[in-house]
Parts: structure tokens; sequence; C-alpha cells
């Protein structure tokens, strides 16, 4: 370990480092995520899982596991690929090791604080927005840091042409810096109370603005901007087309920034703006496809690796899944989809089939792919990751069918009327009966999906044990 | 239209606004992709498309 405060304290080799304590954080946070995700899976087939304490019941746990999953797991896994890949394509150490340093310790510290105090109840309660005004500060304040680091790279850089990864990696800096500190804006009356400076509607509209920036900024661009460099890396091919992967980002950008609205369909919001989120999300489906295509077809002429080697399996279904939430989003926003879809169980499903199969899967083959390079080790066991890649496979299947069906279930029944006009189904109570089966189901398919992930972490822990990591010296940038 | 939203309409003339901005930004973006396919731009971006496979030698 050789990190330090000085400002580059070497800098003619990569700064790995970093790199190293973003993948441990990664692994660390995502067990911890998916665990709590069982966790409250589980309460909902059975509510005695709650244990009748305050502190673990539902509604405190299931931000923790939201914001652990995707801030802390996702989080960690984005800034570990990113140090990683942007120092190695610009041919430069990161701007400021204290920067980098302060980003990561100051990460974590934010993870941990939130760790307690949503489940003693502190929240503002803006959905993936949950945390106090005080952590919502050194959010702020962190991101800003990274932001002058990474910007502070790019100035330094030895190359000049930006690969297209750097650029979907600015859209999320610049981008979740725009929409944290826009829909955290608020008014303190004591340490751990705040109002919104938004009201009704206002409020509804920046809080989903944000909401589904969140998952366009957070777990889209960061990950497609990997997939551009694990993927031609992992397979050691060019990505399919580059053009293409310039009329992605661009389009992608500028579709995703208006598609909030959809989350408010059938709403007070005023039925043009309704639309307009309604339309762009179905024409994000193009870029979408296209992206997902560029992925898939960078693996031409080595399909045969695919049979045999881990890392790609994670990868290529993990596009696939980008492809199929990406379709699923577009439909699920149209207006009619949206008035049987919206509050039931399929959104859950929805979300599920983009984090475990989008984000959960290319961040397994990432980490499968970079721990055996960062520590200088050959992966202790590649049998295992090939268990694990189908453990995930058949939990994620389980977890989005189940989803399926019970929000099919529920968002027919509770529209169901009888001759008289009346509900079918007047007590909510027995519909919420109808689904037990379905929860049980998930809770299946989420223990599947953590004990891949705990062969994972056992694998991991197994081939990093008593190595010597090496630097790495920058090679000189090739004359242009 | 209720007789506030109806001034502030006429007032405002939003629609204009909107209008050209979407042509603009439509205009843009078909220029982007139009300028990224032109025949002289493939050896440029078929190079850039390498960059990750020349970038450290420690695969």
């Amino acid at each position: 370990m050789n990190s330090t405060l000085n400002l580059r304290a070497n800098a003619s080799v990569y700064d790995d480092d970093i790199v190293r304590k973003f993948v441990a954080a990664t692994v660390l946070w995502g067990v911890v995520g998916m665990l709590l995700g069982v966790i409250i899976a589980l309460q909902l087939a059975w509510w005695p899982a709650n244990l009748g304490l305050p502190w673990t019941t539902f509604g405190r746990l299931r931000p923790l596991h939201t914001n652990a999953v995707i801030f802390a797991f996702g989080g960690n896994i984005c800034f570990a690929g990113i140090y990683y890949s942007m120092q190695r394509l610009l041919k430069t150490r990161m701007y400021s090791d204290a920067m980098s340093a302060f980003h990561f310790w100051g990460w974590q510290l934010i993870i941990v604080a939130a760790a307690v105090t949503l489940p003693l109840g502190f929240t503002q309660s803006k959905e993936y927005a949950e945390l106090i005004w005080p952590i919502d500060v050194a959010i702020a304040v962190v991101w800003v840091v990274f932001a002058i680091n990474f910007f502070g790279t790019l100035a330094i850089r030895k190359v000049r042409h930006l690969y297209v990864a750097i650029w979907f990696y600015m859209s999320f800096v610049i981008t979740i810096a725009v929409l944290h500190i826009v829909n955290s804006l608020a008014v303190p009356v004591s340490l751990t109370r705040s109002y919104p400076i938004y009201a009704g509607l206002t409020d509804a509209l920046v809080q989903w603005w944000y909401g589904h920036n969140a998952v366009g900024f957070f777990l889209t661009t960061p990950f497609l901007g990997l997939m551009y460099y694990f993927l031609p890396r992992a397979a050691e091919r060019p990505v399919y087309s580059y053009r293409l992967s310039i009329v992605h980002f661009w389009s992608l950008v500028f579709l995703y920034i208006w598609t909030g609205p959809h989350h408010l369909l059938y709403s007070a919001l005023p039925d043009w703006a309704q639309t307009l989120g309604m339309v762009f999300s179905i024409m994000l489906l193009a870029p979408s496809w296209g992206g997902m295509l560029n992925g898939l077809l960078t693996l031409r002429g080595a399909w045969d690796r695919v049979r045999t080697d881990p890392v790609l399996k994670f990868m290529v279904v993990a596009v696939s899944f980008y492809g199929m939430s990406t379709f699923e989003g577009p439909m699920l926003a149209i207006r009619a989809v949206n008035g049987l879809a919206h509050y039931t169980n399929w959104i859950i499903g929805h979300v599920h089939s983009g984090a475990l199969g989008w984000n959960g899967m290319i961040t397994f083959g990432i980490l499968y792919w970079l721990v055996p390079r960062l520590w200088n080790r050959e992966l202790a066991r590649p049998g295992w990751a090939t268990t694990h890649f189908w453990l995930a496979t058949i939990g994620i299947v389980l977890y989005t069918l189940s989803m399926w069906v019970a929000g099919l279930t529920e968002g027919l029944m509770w529209r169901a009327v009888n001759d008289q006009g009346l509900l079918a189904t007047p007590a909510f109570m027995d519909i919420v009966h109808r689904l037990a089966p379905y929860y049980w189901l998930r809770v299946t398919g989420g223990a599947l999906y953590l004990t891949g992930a705990l062969m994972m972490v056992w694998n991991l822990l197994e081939t990093v044990r008593g190595a010597r990591p090496q630097v790495q010296a920058i090679p000189a940038p090739a004359a242009s | 239209m209720n007789q506030v939203l109806q001034s502030a309409a006429e007032h405002v003339r939003l629609g204009w606004v909107l209008g050209v901005m979407t042509v603009f930004f439509f205009a843009w973006f078909v220029g982007w992709t139009v300028w990224t396919f032109l025949p002289r731009n493939r050896a440029r971006y078929e190079e850039a498309a390498r960059m990750p496979l020349t970038d450290g030698g420690d695969s």
C-alpha cells in the first residue's frame, strides 16, 4: 500500500491503489445491499421477519437497501472502473492522489452515515434521495472534489482524443451533481430535519426528474462507459461501431433528461408534460437498443469464448438485460400500460431486471476481469465463477417472472368491477393474499443471486490472499 | 383553458420558443449524426475504437 497524500506520489505509474480500494468497497457493500434486499423480500412474504422492532421494519430497511445497492455497490464499481480506465485511456495518473483519497473515504463515510440514519428513521422521504440534509451536503462536497479530480485529469491528459467511455463518464459526473443539488435544496430546521424548497406538484416533478435521471445517469451512462471499455478489453476486440457509439451517447443523454414525467402519468401534472415524458421515454428505445447491439456485436468472432470465459458470460447477459429492461421501460411509459402497471410489483420486477441483470451482472464481469489484474494473480476458482453466473441468471429469471405475474394479478384485480360497477375485490387484503406465492418465489430468486455473490466474495478473497500488487508504469502515448 | 393561462400564453409566446428549440436540437442531432458517419472520419474513428486495446499492456 503506497497511498500518500502528496499530489501525485509518482506521476510515472498508474494509481491502482485507489482502484483496489473502490473494488474492495464494491464487494463489501454489494453483499450488504443484496442481503438487505433478501431480508425485506422475506418481510413481504413472511411478516414476522420484521422482528417487531422499529429499526428493522420494511419502511426503514427498504431505503437502506436501495441506497446501498445503487450508491454503495453501483457507485463504488463505477468509481473503480472510471479510475482504472480513464488513467489508461488518457495515459496519465489521476490529477490528485489526495482528491482520490478524499473521494474514496468521503464516499464510504457517507455510506456509513446512511446505514446509521436510515434505520433510526431519519429521512427526507424522497425516493432515492432519502438522506437527511447534512449527508446531502457531504455528498455534494465529495462529488465536487471528484469532479475537480476528474476534469483535472482530463486537463493533464497525454492523449488528445477522448474515447467514448470518457464521454459517458463525463455525463455521470456533471449530471449527478446537478440532479443531487437541485433535488436536495431544502431549508434545514434542525440537524436532522429540513423542508424542501418545492411544494406540491413542483416537488413531485423535481423529485421524478431526479429519480428517473438517477436511473439514467447513475445506473446507465457510467455503466455504458464501463461497457465500452471493459467489454472490448475482455473480448480483445474493438467496439463493433465507434461511430454508432457516438450517436448512442448524444441521443441517449439528450432524451434521458426529459423522461421523468412518466412517473407522474394520470397525476395532477399538466397533460402535455405527461405526454412529453411518455414520448421521450418511447424514443429512448432507439439509442438504448443501438448501444445494446453495439455491445453484443463487439463479440463477433469471439462467441466461442463466451462458452468458456465467465467474464464474457456475465457481460453478454448484462448487455442482454440492458436490452430487455430498456424495451420494457418505454412500454411501461405508455399511458395505457402504465395505468395497469403503476404501483404494482411489475415495476419492482422491471427495476430489478435492470439492476440485477444489467448493473449487477456487468459489475460481476468487471470484478472477475479486474481483480486478477489488479492483484497480479490468477482467479482462484474459475469454476465457481461459472456457478455464480448460473445462480445469478436463474435468480434474476425467478425474480422478474414472479414480479410480472404478481404485478399483472394485482393490477387487474384492483381495476376489476362487477355487473353493478362495484369493485370486484373491495378488500385490499384479499389481493395481497393472492401475491404471497410470488413473494416467496422472489425470496428464492434473491437468495440465489445473493448466494452467487457470496461465492464471488470467497473466490476473490482467495485470489487476493497474500498477493503482492505491482505498480504499472504509464507507457508513452503513441505518436499520432 | 382558463383566463389566466390564456393571457399567459398570449404574452409569453412560449410555443414559439419551444418550437424553435425543438427544430434547433433536431437539426443539431441530424447534423451531428451525418458528420459522425462522413466517410472522411472513418479511419480516425476506427483508430479511436482501438484505444482500450492499446492502453496499458497489462493483459
